[in-house]
């Protein structure tokens, strides 16, 4: 109960307009940290939902394939460049925004990683390797502005920072794939 | 367990039913090339290019399943794999194959396998948007089965052994375990090939969408070293580690016929392990002609490619000898065709480190001379384990009897791939340029010699396969017969 609070709490300085524009005014804090913790406050806050609609979850989430579905496209629409412009141009995208990321997908994240076989977390982690790594090389070597709100330089610190991000998934996996994992050791 | 294991092999039937099937179909768009080369064919230079794109995604790709179907049923002995995502990389490589088709012959896509950045998107209007999305979406839905396929074989190999490290056999060589507790020769090579192809299909799949997203939207270019550097980090590897898969058939096979175990030898680990690094990092033996690339990767190219060539192909070269020597193993079909791969692999990599060497890439990367060396590598050492497995499993599952015909299919396939890969390799020392449509008459003779050894090699093919084909009616006859007793039974 506590976490849902924590969760609660996150979320409503998320949105509190100062905080907020303060964070969307720079392009890798937008992306990067405070998309991330609009997600989080979801995972933190969905043992409240799960509690109080256990029916919904069990019935449409059961093996946790269609929340990460749900998951893997809403990930990839908020890093398209153009979705952040819209997001600052538009009242109701960023609505979307701030409505999306935690309940549509932090809150659906937390359901389906718990149900998720070892492969299917192994196939999303790799997925998003993929796509951090594309991301990167997007941001970094696209030779024109692909947001009106950002500068060129603020897109490539943004690409830096998913390349960062990339390379940290990949030691992470290595380690994981390298140590031992045999029972009682 | 018994239906168990015959589910399990249906798998691999389809697998390698499917692969030698592709397979044929290729061969004969490789002849068609070379008759047009030689002047016999008048085939329109973007025919041809069609042809060359699928010629060469096909045979790779098939091999690859053919080859992993192979991997599968061994590794399936030793760890706990999944039915299911063999299954779905089954039907996401026949998807991936449709769509590379339509793209190909119905939208004119031809930019061969390597669909080198910015080629799909500046075609000169040889084709459109339509024929390049369908190939690289199709490549990128083959990718996807592949991947969950190798994420499933690193998931059951780190269940069972605790670790990847110990599945290449690390606590061995460091001396924490004996050498009889090693893992078995199956389980080593399909680490390896787990850890390169994971990090090949990754590093293909970033590749394929950057290539999508120019093809939709040209305004938004890309680094094309880095484009071609993935490509190849790609390319390279899932190539090479067609051989890798193979050759676990020879691991297996071998020991079954001389009733010698194959041990895994701290020798063998560490040959493993040096092959994992190396075949990682030496793709950029395809980039000795980019002047742009820094030194050191060139040079390391050049090097490690000498080293690469070495210590999985000498331990198991070796291996298979000292295995068979004097141990009074009847030859048949399985045993001769697995045998006549190390031949093979050993001949077939001599000119690709001769091409590795960076003064005489110079001069032949771009001539036949590289098509003369992975014809050979491909064909008489990667496919001679797949065919040689197709024997094995006809002849431990329905002990189906071989006839003259196929003895006649082995010479004759031995004979016209050292033919093919001849010519190529003539070719290249005529400096004939390869991925060319036309040719000059000086040119000419070598293709249309390939194209009379590749309709031997098509034959001999479809001799393997139609005998693999019987052995599947057979087992279905067996199986349906066994089926009615147990309903009758019950």
């Amino acid at each position: 109960m506590l976490q849902t609070k924590y969760g609660f709490l996150l979320f409503v300085l998320l949105i509190i307009p100062p905080i907020r524009n303060l964070m969307e005014s720079v392009m890798v804090v937008h992306m990067l940290v405070q998309i991330p913790l609009l997600i989080i406050s979801g995972w933190l806050i969905s043992g409240y939902f799960q509690c109080k609609f256990p029916g919904f979850f069990s019935k449409w989430n059961s093996n946790g394939v269609p929340g990460i579905i749900l998951v893997v496209f809403l990930i990839t629409y908020w890093m398209i460049p153009r979705t952040l412009d819209e997001a600052l141009n538009a009242w109701y995208i960023e609505l979307f925004k701030i409505v999306s990321l935690p309940f549509l997908v932090g809150i659906p994240l937390q359901d389906s990683w718990k149900k998720l076989n070892s492969l299917g977390r192994s196939f999303i982690i790799f997925n998003f390797i993929l796509m951090s790594g594309l991301m990167a090389w997007l941001y970094i070597d696209a030779p024109v502005r692909l947001c009106n709100n950002y500068l060129e330089v603020e897109q490539k610190v943004l690409g830096w920072g998913f390349l960062i991000i990339t390379v940290s998934i990949v030691l992470y996996m290595l380690q994981n794939v390298f140590t031992d994992h045999s029972e009682g050791t | 367990m018994e239906t168990t294991m015959k589910s399990r092999s249906n798998l691999v039937v389809s697998y390698i039913t499917v692969g030698g099937i592709v397979i044929i179909v290729m061969m004969i768009f490789g002849i068609l090339m070379l008759l047009a080369q030689g002047g016999v064919l008048d085939l329109p230079a973007a025919s041809f290019y069609q042809f060359l794109t699928i010629h060469g995604t096909g045979m790779v790709g098939a091999a690859a399943l053919a080859a992993a179907g192979v991997m599968w049923y061994f590794l399936s002995h030793y760890v706990d794999l999944s039915k299911k995502v063999m299954s779905i990389n089954l039907v996401l490589f026949l998807v991936g194959v449709v769509m590379v088709i339509i793209g190909v012959f119905s939208f004119k896509y031809a930019s061969s396998w390597t669909f080198l950045y910015p080629l799909p998107a500046l075609s000169a209007s040889a084709w459109g948007t339509v024929g390049p999305l369908l190939y690289l979406f199709g490549m990128l839905i083959l990718g996807i089965g592949f991947l969950l396929f190798y994420l499933d074989s690193g998931r059951a190999i780190i269940k069972k052994h605790g670790s990847l490290a110990k599945g290449l056999g690390w606590d061995v060589i460091s001396g924490k375990k004996s050498e009889k507790d090693a893992p078995s020769g199956a389980v080593v090579a399909s680490t390896m090939v787990t850890i390169v192809n994971i990090t090949a299909l990754t590093a293909g799949a970033t590749v394929l969408i950057m290539n999508i997203i120019n093809v939709i939207n040209p305004a938004i270019t890309f680094d094309p070293l880095l484009a071609k550097n993935l490509t190849y980090a790609f390319g390279h590897i899932f190539a090479n580690s067609i051989i890798y898969m193979g050759v676990i058939a020879v691991y297996e096979i071998l020991p079954r016929y001389t009733n010698r175990p194959w041990k895994s030898s701290k020798a063998f680990l560490i040959a493993w392990t040096m092959s994992t690094v190396f075949t990682l990092i030496i793709y950029t033996h395809h980039l000795l002609m980019d002047s742009v690339m820094p030194n050191w990767m060139l040079i390391m190219g050049q090097i490690l490619s000498y080293a690469n060539g070495l210590p999985v192909l000498v331990v198991t070269a070796y291996g298979a000898l000292m295995i068979v020597y004097k141990s009074g193993i009847k030859w048949d079909m399985a045993s001769g065709l697995i045998y006549m791969s190390m031949f093979g692999w050993v001949v077939g990599v001599v000119p690709a480190i001769v091409d590795a060497t960076i003064v005489v890439n110079h001069v032949m990367h771009n001539t036949k001379w590289v098509p003369g060396h992975f014809h050979m590598y491909m064909a008489l050492g990667a496919c001679a384990m797949i065919f040689g497995f197709m024997y094995f499993l006809a002849k431990e599952d329905s002990n189906m009897k071989t006839y003259i015909l196929d003895k006649i299919a082995f010479i004759a396939f031995t004979l016209s791939i050292v033919g093919l890969s001849g010519s190529f390799l003539v070719s290249g020392a005529l400096s004939t340029p390869r991925r060319w449509a036309t040719h000059i008459p000086e040119w000419m003779a070598p293709a249309v010699f390939g194209a009379v050894a590749g309709v031997f090699a098509v034959l001999s093919v479809t001799v393997f396969v139609i005998h693999f084909i019987r052995y599947i009616n057979k087992r279905n006859k067996v199986n349906a017969k066994e089926d009615l007793k147990d309903k009758k039974l019950a």
